[in-house]
């Protein structure tokens, strides 16, 4: 690999995701992209851009308008060894496919006794905040989390989204990766274009602390790093913040790590509240480090009802604000 | 051994004969006089190597299979008929759990699977035994995943007929009827992309033609020409429905020009013309790509060792097919060229006899599989979540004190 391409890049979300499959387009003749308009125009938010024009059409490539047929097409190239990544255009048109992701791909292996496999990728932009309505807006990533056989990520930084690309298309099971759409162009970020991929299942550290443990992921990340500046600067609480990167398999033992240290859970998800992936970080917690928590374990989520489009990224989304007064519940609690 | 046989075959002729008696007059089931489409092939645009009697009909050219593969093929659909027979005494004797026939369904997929190659992929239904069979998958084996094993492929964990092999090239259907009709049409497109010429076949029924999977699968398959060959069985019943409540177009191949898929409707009971129509698709792919071939057959049975068809279906009807059963038209055309007679019939039926008791036996006396078992396969390496699970599971499964 040349100097300049080993040299550092300001690299925004989106370019990150397209940097990722072309690495693994460009070094693996098994791989290949396919969804609505992802050839040519290189996706309607154009994370491919320039993709097919590189790799060829034959790879690269522009499906009918069929979300079922898109990823049950994916998922018998997979069964006969190509390495598909699928792109929904957006998560909230993924419902269709439900059945070939978790009934066909995550349960070829285990139906066929392990004589089949289906590696494959599907791209899940989600998330709100780009005024889209519930059908553009929606977090999907709790309804894929109930079984096993698919791995599920969730990259919040350029360099995530570029290693997790990388690593679920290399991984030998389905992949669902979660992007979020409101970062795509919301932040950038200086890393190598090395190749290297992330490590799946790991949790990180994005803001240490001592008195209370925030667990969250994608934009949400970002959300609970500002409310806990804020209430360092206010309340003078020191917030430790998890990237869980992984929901499917979650890190647990950097989560009860944590947990043990500061003994107070807030749990942070723009999915709605109810037997959400929180819940599970929830009850787990309470199973493996009940003695450890101070006071009761916080969720902060939205509600179950489906995004608003006109006041929704304000009042549907949680933000630091809500984020800030589930801490100060947490702290202030007494038995 | 011969009488046992003839036990087998009685009780199925038994089986449908109490049927006639319960259902026979009773005005609600009573329908005009049904015919079979077989024997009016033409009208309904059903192409024909034979007739009921064995004898060329000038329609489909005779394949002209060696001697060697025409006996092969019929020996075969008998060997398939009795598993089917055992399978079903299996079943009501409470040995297997569950059982799903396929008598009358012998023709089409033993004559597609030696219509394509051995490193051809084929995407089965759970009616097609033959295929595994004539890829040498043993007999025992088969009987192995019906009893629910541990030493099968699957390791005990379909349903019984839910079969399969990735050593014969055989994949196992996802269970949703019609699922896995746009896997075999995305595995076909693999293919091709790689620039293999493996070619591939998709069993599927004409109840699954009403699925968003197969719209899916044939307009992929317009656009991008891989090499599958879509073979519809209609077998005129997707449970207790009949087509008539499945469709309203005139035939199922049809549905292929819609998506510029190349299509033809053959008679399912006649052996020879699902081989030559199956043959030309298999042959044509690289070039033309998908067909769509509809085989008009007849399911025999029941649906399920579940069902009951005396609720849906005359035995009237049932009769009717009866003259157009693949096995006796396939052994006539043997008899016409003088490659068969009643002794070599009866040594083939006491043959398949033995060695289903062979088998039958072998695979019963074979161990179930361990709890841990389970958790195998979820991943290609567990993770702790599932490690977890397992310890704790075993853990409680040990006997208390």
């Amino acid at each position: 690999m040349s100097a300049v391409k080993q040299r550092s890049r300001k690299t925004t979300m989106l370019e990150a995701i397209n940097a990722g499959m072309a690495h693994e387009l460009e070094n693996d003749p098994d791989v290949v992209l396919l969804g609505e308009d992802v050839g040519r125009a290189g996706g309607i938010f154009r994370t491919s851009t320039g993709l097919q024009q590189r790799i060829g059409s034959k790879r690269v490539i522009d499906t009918p308008l069929d979300e079922k047929g898109i990823v049950a097409h994916a998922v018998g190239m997979a069964l006969y060894g190509l390495k598909p990544i699928v792109e929904i255009q957006f998560s909230g048109f993924i419902h269709d496919a439900f059945e070939h992701i978790m009934f066909c791909a995550a349960r070829y292996r285990w139906a066929s006794g392990g004589q089949y496999s289906c590696p494959m990728v599907i791209r899940a932009p989600s998330f709100g905040g780009i005024k889209g309505g519930f059908w553009h807006s929606q977090s999907v990533e709790a309804y894929f989390v109930h079984h096993g056989g698919i791995k599920i990520l969730c990259p919040s930084t350029p360099e995530d989204a570029y290693r997790m690309m990388i690593a679920a298309v290399r991984d030998p099971d389905p992949v669902l990766l979660v992007e979020a759409v409101p970062l795509y162009r919301a932040m950038s970020a200086s890393f190598v274009h090395d190749g290297v991929p992330a490590e799946i299942g790991r949790a990180e550290i994005i803001r240490p602390g001592k008195d209370l443990t925030i667990l969250s992921y994608g934009p949400m990340c970002h959300q609970s790093v500002i409310a806990a500046d804020d209430l360092a600067d206010t309340d003078a609480v020191d917030v430790e913040v998890i990237d869980l990167r992984t929901l499917i398999p979650y890190d647990i033992e950097s989560i009860l790590k944590s947990v043990k240290k500061t003994g107070r859970v807030v749990i942070v998800h723009e999915a709605p509240l109810s037997m959400g992936f929180g819940a599970e970080m929830a009850a787990v917690i309470q199973e493996k480090a009940f003695g450890y928590l101070h006071t009761p374990i916080q969720r902060v989520a939205a509600p179950d009802v489906p995004y608003h489009f006109s006041i929704g990224d304000e009042c549907y989304k949680p933000n630091a604000h809500r984020i800030g007064l589930a801490i100060k519940r947490a702290m202030a609690f007494e038995f | 051994m011969i009488r046992n046989l003839a036990a087998s075959r009685l009780k199925m002729v038994q089986h449908v004969t109490t049927r006639k008696k319960k259902t026979v007059g009773k005005g609600k089931l009573n329908a005009p006089a049904f015919i079979c489409p077989l024997a009016q092939a033409k009208d309904h645009g059903i192409r024909q190597v034979m007739d009921a009697e064995g004898n060329l009909t000038g329609d489909l050219a005779d394949p002209d299979l060696a001697d060697g593969q025409l006996i092969r093929l019929y020996e075969m659909m008998v060997l398939v008929r009795a598993i089917d027979d055992r399978g079903w005494i299996l079943q009501r004797s409470g040995r297997v759990e569950f059982w799903i026939p396929h008598r009358g369904l012998e023709a089409v997929h033993t004559a597609a699977t030696i219509a394509f190659n051995d490193d051809d992929w084929i995407f089965l239904g759970y009616r097609h035994p033959g295929t595994l069979l004539l890829r040498g998958v043993p007999l025992v084996q088969l009987f192995a995943q019906f009893f629910g094993r541990a030493d099968e492929p699957f390791k005990g964990r379909r349903l019984p007929t839910l079969m399969g092999d990735r050593r014969a090239n055989v994949v196992p259907m996802t269970t949703q009827v019609g699922s896995y009709i746009p896997h075999a049409c995305g595995a076909a497109w693999a293919a091709k992309i790689k620039g293999d010429d493996t070619r591939f076949l998709a069993f599927f029924g004409e109840g699954s033609s009403s699925r968003g999977e197969f719209h899916s699968a044939l307009n992929f398959a317009g656009v991008h020409k891989p090499p599958v060959v879509f073979l519809c069985e209609n077998n005129g019943w997707a449970v207790t429905t009949p087509t008539s409540l499945q469709t309203a177009s005139t035939t199922f191949a049809e549905k292929g020009d819609a998506y510029g898929v190349r299509n033809i409707r053959v008679d399912g009971n006649d052996p020879l013309a699902v081989f030559a129509a199956t043959r030309e698709a298999r042959d044509l792919a690289p070039e033309k790509g998908a067909t769509l071939i509809e085989a008009v057959t007849y399911r025999m049975g029941y649906h399920t060792t579940s069902d009951n068809p005396d609720l849906y279906r005359t035995p009237e009807e049932v009769a009717v097919w009866e003259a157009w059963d693949p096995l006796i038209r396939m052994r006539k055309y043997l008899e016409n060229k003088d490659l068969w007679n009643e002794q070599h019939e009866e040594e083939l039926w006491a043959r398949c006899l033995a060695e289903i008791d062979v088998a039958v036996h072998a695979a019963e006396a074979m161990p179930l599989p361990g709890p841990a078992s389970m958790f195998d396969d979820t991943f290609e390496e567990p993770t702790w979540m599932l490690e977890e699970q397992r310890e704790q599971l075993l853990a409680e499964l040990e006997p208390g004190e």
